[in-house]
């Protein structure tokens, strides 16, 4: 409906526009025509600002850099572009001007967003990628954090449930520098600290900041790297209306081979010989995926007078999920507006509102009970041989194993759904002081509303039906506001260049949460919006928690003579989450660049014309202390006596005063080098992160002292040590033909440094069902969260091997493991590390091909060297569920060759025999794309029109033989989301999807 | 000029958002500073306590299903259940056996709860007509919880105070199993003293409760004249106690009955809060597949061997109610000869019923969080001690005897029929000794009860020989009586090693 709605809302506003547009074109009384190339290499430049002096009349050059403009007979034409000068031309007499437009000697100088400010990018002492808008709306994507998926070195981007419509996604910066608090990138977008990232098409562009010299500037919440985004602002000239439309198809890209029902059958009778089967073939996998799809609308205006600029969009995007009864949609908007309000003082505001829903399905089950919610791991494990529903219309349960209800009831019957509505608005004012002196203040507000309601009806049996329907709501509502004030003072020195800034931000953040739920409905029908009809009310919740933050921050940048660079950056933050005895931080960074390609003896150079030298070291802080963290607590609990509840309070936290934020000390060495006036252009950079005082639960208070929870201390130490690549060439500049290539590639070695007492800390991440206690660990001098089991040997042929012994060895054809401490019996004492789940490298590869109004994009993204272990496989080979094909070649006494153990049912132990190479190469994206020609879409009164193709995830290189080499197994909201890697179960199958684009602008 | 005035309309948006002093005022936590002012305070600690007991670390599963499996009442069902579970029936486990390593802090937490309460009724300006016999609850909750602890570990941290710093935590050593019994009886004392007579409910302990554990704790010690006597002090006033041997001995497993026999029950009722207040033991002891009682069937992992089907005399009443000896399945009652059947993890044994007949209402599916009160301490169960007791000071008394048929009267009520009949008179001392103890397994089968009588009379090579009901090779007497301490604890505090001979 609403769909609809908006589809024909665009129509109207589009032939509106359309038709204002060809209103406007009349009274013009010449045409003006011709082809701007650069000086340096004769090729065309696309995208030339074509501006008639005067007026709002404008236009830009196509991507051969042809014009055509309607301007009076006697104007004056401003061409300008960046990187280049700028030229007027007088248009009297001709109608054709053909325009060279010269190199700007600064041709370096791209201007890149830092904290509170910008920097010429050859200003630059410290680590930064930026990842420009074409990269980020390449393909439609639910996010600016996927778009961000191998686009710059060193950055990890990983969903945290493949493919899932709305699935949250974890961005990491040169590994994880924290073990027991979050490694999320701090987000800053538009100057708002911890904003939300908007819309991919939104974004101009993204710079990534590294290293301490950069990301000190945000003190004790710069560790984990700093995201700033810009989003797109009008420019002066008439208005732009720009019109994105987008439409996918969507299919899982893998599924796993499982047993037929007469397979299962005789599988099943080699367990339990009285085992029947049951009458049906049902292939569950094909039952709950579906093709699904994505449509996406981006509308947007921009423009600017003189003194006003205004950049306004509004986004649609409705995604049906690969898996039945899974979808997103979201409606956004976003508003930028600057003025300049007197010669001076320079006002903006920006605004920012977005609404999500989430249809999901319960996927990745979590700890407790059979695990039975999950509808992709239950359609691996369902039976076969079993309908959906049974003669009487009742939704079947598994008839082996655990009781839980099948796949297709769950995806069809249970209800989850996530409402989310986030605003923020910003509003700044720029006032120059004197001149070179500038004062901003800032003052922004942001507020994010959270609703999850879930229901699962009484007629799926394993989950709800003795409970008689099971309904829940959770609330969460975050409040944001940011106050900030800095002064900035430029100056020229002789030959030398200062910049100072000085600022003061206060921030305060507040959460409020609340949930509560029921059982026991009379009818279905209820869903989650009438919990007071339950006849069993559950324990309700709710809590707040406030945080404050005030902050001195400074920063100085000398550059001399264009070759000698300085930069010195500090911040102190006082945080109320900090505990009473180091309530301040101070986190100070220097760094120094060297420009050896502006030396004398180098100047002159005509191949090398970028080589400079960086170097940086400082400390910033993981504001890892969530509120009350260090406080002395009780806990209430839930406590009957004589069947009536009562108040009930347990001892919880003894407090800890001297907790402090975790810091990390960065050093970062870098390398820029630009060949042939910069046509190949490469960035090394090398660095060492060393993060101290990791704060961990005390696992050395002894546990006799009762308390419910260990108290947090700082304790333990990681260090992350990486090499980054990037690399640039345009391989080919004509005019009819260019094919430019990015490269990032990127290490990043993690090792646990300092435990608690040199004490292993054991994990688990398994699924509850399968009632493990140690999955991975920590262990010093190891990489984080590598994983713990047996070593699996293979099948008990029935005569005892040397080595092996235990009560695996019960009988022929169970599993053996190797006895590592050879005390004859197999015991938690023999187990190891059996795989590593940080991989070596990753690497993004980006092709961009053009020939004449076509061009393709070609962008594959890797992933190489990390391990995976795999719950489904283990699940699956356990004898309690469907199994893969593998147990055809079961142990029987007369199939001994194989390593395949006897069918029964067995413990789910964690064993190398199911940890995979995870390492993958996927071609991300394949695009094909074609720009109308500029005089036929003139014509129509259009600045541009662009059709493209695409696809995603068309191949995969991988040696995993489960759905997806990138899942992650409840890396999100568990405690230890850093050290929980690498495991997969019933994670939503990745996607693949093919992509129609409409670009329109006018 | 102009400058300034922008100025001042900065500085002053400065100010309106600058003033903090970072000081943290946590609204909707509870902070322990002054929390507890009043007697019902006292008690909210202290409920806190019971909570604690009633989580699936403590009696929801992780105390009471290794005291089951350790006796030679019940065994293993399904093969495919977790190792430390098998671990700790077969007499293999280690130090890292993940049942210990979870019971262990949650016994600690709960009488880290007594600690606080005692702590915090001490500070407090109360009439003691009202707070003593609140404390006298922690006392004796404190006693209860080290009193499984002394059994089951030996030589024990022993903590009388709250723990409010690490390192003071680390320096502590263990306290002697001997010094440990003095201390919880102690408090039992304690707790006799100012509880009342009777509660409002018997999950609070009353004067009488404390007597019948003083009276266990005493038998557990081998001094039987105490035990004796504080056995018979609760039996002399048992109508002042409201004590009652409930007719029929089904009723005490049926959580729709409130009994008055029990003298301390730990109450289900069918809610659960994740772990808490969630009991597994209908899970754990059901059939699976079994479609009776319509809980989605058990687990099939706590199931007696069929030699306790075998040795239990089919005339008993108790049996019947203990046992369950059919499940239905696909709508037609079968016999456990056929449990596997229709699932493979079922065994051909009789299974536990007395957590899975009557559940009530249930949280969560498989019988979980339960409506059942589970006896801790049942008056039956006070008879016996004073039988048993008795018969060690002096032998072949009448009064001895009559406790016994007391217990064996109501069991003969439940089916009408003459087994077990009464006691025969003039047997030797050593004869009604194993009498009492054979009536003890019966009467309180699955009862968390077995295994404490098993190390407390040194029955082991008898219980788990090749003669016995549950033969175990690997049963060590010079190892196994004990459990094994935590090895993660014993790394935390050194002091407290070695630990149990054998670990």
């Amino acid at each position: 409906m609403l769909k609809n709605k908006m589809k024909n809302w665009l129509k109207t506003l589009v032939t509106g526009i359309f038709l204002l547009t060809i209103s406007v074109g009349y009274g013009q009384q010449k045409t003006v025509t011709g082809t701007i190339v650069s000086n340096d290499d004769g090729i065309g430049i696309p995208g030339v600002n074509i501006v008639e002096k005067g007026t709002q009349n404008g236009t830009s050059s196509d991507f051969d850099g042809n014009y055509s403009i309607n301007v009076a007979e006697d104007a004056v034409l401003i061409f300008s572009y960046i990187g280049y000068v700028s030229q007027e031309r007088s248009v009297t007499g001709s109608s054709s001007m053909n325009i060279t437009l010269e190199v700007d000697v600064n041709a370096l100088e791209e201007v890149v967003v830092v904290g509170y400010g910008t920097t010429k990018k050859s200003d630059i002492t410290g680590s930064v990628s930026s990842v420009k808008s074409e990269e980020l709306a390449a393909f439609p994507v639910l996010s600016a954090e996927q778009a961000l998926q191998g686009r710059a070195a060193g950055v990890a981007v990983q969903s945290n449930n493949g493919g899932e419509p709305g699935a949250p996604i974890n961005i990491s910066i040169r590994g994880n520098t924290s073990i027991g608090s979050s490694s999320a990138a701090l987000v800053v977008v538009d100057g708002f600290v911890g904003g939300a990232l908007p819309q991919p098409t939104d974004i101009e562009s993204i710079e990534i900041l590294k290293d301490a010299s950069a990301t000190a500037i945000y003190g004790s919440r710069g560790a984990n790297g700093v995201i700033m985004v810009t989003t797109k602002k009008g420019k002066k000239g008439k208005m732009v209306v720009e019109i994105n439309s987008t439409y996918a198809t969507q299919n899982t890209t893998e599924r796993i081979e499982l047993l037929n029902a007469n397979q299962f059958a005789a599988y099943r009778q080699a367990i339990n010989p009285a085992y029947v089967q049951g009458g049906t073939e049902t292939d569950w996998q094909d039952l709950i995926y579906r093709t699904g799809n994505i449509s996406n609308h981006q509308l947007s205006f921009s423009g600017g007078s003189e003194n006003i600029n205004y950049y306004v969009s509004g986004n649609y995007f409705n995604q049906k999920g690969g898996v039945i009864n899974s979808g997103f949609e979201r409606f956004s908007f976003l508003s930028n507006v600057d003025v300049q309000a007197t010669e001076r003082l320079k006002l903006g505001f920006n605004a920012y509102a977005n609404r999500g829903n989430k249809n999901g399905i319960q996927s990745q089950a979590g700890s407790g009970g059979s695990g039975g919610g999950d509808v992709i791991s239950t359609a691996y494990r369902f039976a076969p041989d079993t309908p959906i529903q049974d003669a009487n219309g009742v939704n079947t349960t598994n008839p082996v194993g655990d009781q839980f209800d099948n796949p297709f009831a769950i995806a069809t019957e249970s209800v989850d759904e996530t409402k989310t509505d986030e605003y923020r608005a910003n509003f700044y004012a720029d006032y120059e002081l004197l001149k070179g002196l500038n004062f901003k203040t800032t003052f922004g507000f942001s507020t994010e509303n959270q609703t999850r309601g879930r229901f699962q009806p009484s007629t799926l049996i394993g989950q709800a039906g003795t409970q008689g329907g099971i309904a829940s709501i959770a609330s969460v509502k975050g409040t944001n506001i940011l106050s900030e004030n800095y002064l900035t003072y430029n100056a020229e020195l002789g030959k030398g260049n200062l910049t100072l800034l000085a600022g003061y931000s206060y921030q305060k953040d507040r959460t409020e949460r609340y949930s509560t739920g029921a059982q026991g409905f009379l009818s279905n029908s209820l869903s989650y919006y009438a919990l007071n009809a339950g006849s069993d009310i559950q324990t309700p919740f709710s809590s707040l928690s406030e945080r404050e933050i005030v902050s001195l921050f400074g920063r100085l940048n000398y550059e001399y003579d264009d070759r000698y660079l300085l930069t010195f950056t500090a911040r102190r933050d006082g945080a109320s989450n900090f505990a009473k005895n180091n309530k301040y931080a101070f986190f100070p960074s220097g760094a120094i660049g060297w420009r050896i390609s502006n030396e004398g003896f180098l100047k002159d150079n005509k191949t090398l014309s970028n080589l400079k030298l960086r170097a940086s070291y400082g400390v910033t802080g993981n504001p890892s202390i969530t509120p009350y963290q260090s406080l002395a607590n009780f806990q209430p609990i839930y406590a009957n006596v004589g069947d009536q509840t009562v108040g009930a309070v347990v001892p919880d936290l003894i407090a800890n005063p001297d907790l402090k934020w975790e810091s990390s000390y960065q050093t970062n060495l870098g390398l820029d080098i630009g060949f042939a006036n910069d046509r190949i252009t490469a960035t090394f950079d090398y660095y060492s992160i060393d993060t101290k005082d990791l704060i961990l639960r005390n696992s050395g208070l002894p546990e006799y002292a009762g308390l419910l929870s260990n108290p947090f201390q700082n304790v333990g130490e990681i260090n992350n040590t990486g090499f980054e690549i990037t690399l640039s060439t345009k391989n080919v500049l004509n005019e009819d033909f260019s094919w430019t290539t990015d490269l990032n590639w990127s290490t990043n070695q993690v090792e646990v440094v300092q435990l608690i007492d040199g004490q292993d800390i054991f994990l688990d991440s398994s699924p509850g069902s399968f009632l493990q206690d140690e999955t991975h660990l920590l262990r010093e001098g190891e990489p984080v969260g590598v994983f713990w089991g047996y070593e699996y040997r293979g099948v008990n042929q029935g005569t005892p091997e040397a080595g092996t012994a235990g009560y695996a060895e019960t009988g022929a054809g169970d599993e053996l493991f190797t006895d590592l401490n050879g005390d004859d019996v197999i015991t938690g004492d023999d187990r190891k590390i059996i795989g590593d789940p940080n991989p070596d490298w990753i690497a993004g590869l980006n092709n961009n091909f053009r020939y004449k109004n076509f061009d393709m994009n070609v962008f594959f993204q890797a992933s190489v060297g990390g391990d995976i272990y795999s719950y489904t496989f283990l699940e699956l080979a356990s004898g309690e569920s469907n199994a893969t094909p593998e147990v055809l070649n079961a142990w029987t006494p007369t199939n001994t060759n194989t390593d395949v153990p006897s069918a029964a049912v067995r413990e789910k132990r964690i064993t190398d025999r199911f940890v995979y190479d995870g390492s993958y190469v996927r071609l991300k994206n394949l695009s094909l794309g074609y720009n109308l020609p500029v005089d036929v879409v003139d014509k129509i009164g259009f600045q541009g029109i662009r059709l493209s193709l695409s696809g995603q995830n068309l191949l995969t290189f991988t040696d995993f033989p489960g759905t997806d080499p990138e899942a992650q197994y409840r890396s999100q909201g568990s405690q230890d989301s850093n050290v929980n890697r690498g495991f997969d179960y019933g994670s939503y199958p990745n996607i693949r999807s093919y992509t129609l684009s409409v670009n329109l602008k006018f | 000029m102009r400058n300034l005035k922008y100025l001042s309309i900065f500085l002053a948006l400065i100010a309106i958002v600058a003033c903090s002093d970072l000081e943290e005022v946590p609204v909707g936590r509870l902070s322990p500073d002054g929390l507890v002012q009043s007697p019902a305070d006292v008690q909210t600690l202290i409920n806190g306590a019971i909570g604690n007991m009633a989580t699936e670390r403590y009696w929801g599963r992780k105390l009471s299903l290794p005291i089951m499996l350790r006796s030679d009442m019940v065994s293993i069902g399904d093969l495919g259940t977790p190792g430390r579970r098998q671990e700790v029936n077969n007499f293999s486990m280690g130090a890292d056996n993940g049942m210990v390593t979870a019971l262990w802090p949650k016994a600690y937490e709960v009488i880290a709860g007594t600690n606080e309460a005692i702590a915090s009724a001490a500070t407090l300006d109360a009439d003691p007509a009202q707070l003593d016999p609140v404390t006298a609850q922690a006392h004796f909750f404190r006693a209860y919880t080290y009193y499984h602890l002394v059994r089951l570990f030996g030589d024990i941290p022993y903590l009388d105070a709250p723990v409010l710093d690490v390192d003071a935590a680390l320096t502590i050593s263990k306290t002697s199993a001997a010094e440990v019994y003095s201390n919880i009886i102690a408090d039992l004392e304690e707790a006799k003293l100012n509880l009342p007579a009777t509660q409002p409910s018997r999950a609070l302990p009353s004067k009488g409760t404390a007597a019948a554990y003083l009276a266990s704790v005493y038998l557990t010690l081998g001094d039987y004249q105490k035990a004796y006597d504080e056995a018979k002090y609760v039996i002399d006033n048992e109508g002042e106690f409201g004590l009652v041997l409930e007719a029929d001995y089904q009723d005490l497993f049926n959580s729709g009955v409130k009994s008055n026999e029990p003298l301390l029950t730990l109450d289900f009722n069918g809610f659960s809060d994740g772990d808490t207040g969630r009991d597994y033991a209908p899970a754990l002891t059901g059939i699976r597949a079994n479609e009776r009682g319509n809980i989605g069937g058990g687990w099939s992992v706590a199931v007696p061997t069929i030699n306790v089907y075998n040795a239990w005399d089919g005339r008993d009443y108790r049996k019947a109610v203990s046992l369950d000896t059919t499940g239905i399945f696909n709508g037609v009652e079968e016999p456990f000869t056929k449990f596997p059947d229709f699932d493979s993890r079922n065994i051909q044994s009789a299974y536990i019923a007395k957590y899975t007949r009557f559940v009530g209402a249930t949280g969560t599916g498989n019988g979980r969080a339960s409506s059942l009160d589970y006896n801790l301490m049942r008056y039956a169960e006070v008879l016996l001690i004073a039988a048993e007791a008795l018969n060690e000071i002096n032998p072949g008394t009448i009064e001895a005897e009559g406790y016994v048929n007391r217990v064996r009267e109501r069991a003969r009520n439940g089916n009408g029929s003459d087994f077990p009949a009464n006691v025969t008179s003039g047997m030797s001392q050593a004869d009604f000794r194993d009498m009492v103890l054979e009536e003890r397994r019966w009467e309180l089968a699955f009862e968390f009860k077995r295994w404490y009588d098993i190390k407390r009379r040194q029955l082991g090579m008898e219980a788990f020989g090749l003669g016995g009901l549950e033969p175990q090779p690997s049963f060590d007497p010079a190892r196994d009586y004990l459990f094994p301490l935590p090895f993660d604890e014993l790394d935390r505090n050194p002091n407290l090693a070695p630990n149990n001979p054998g670990y």
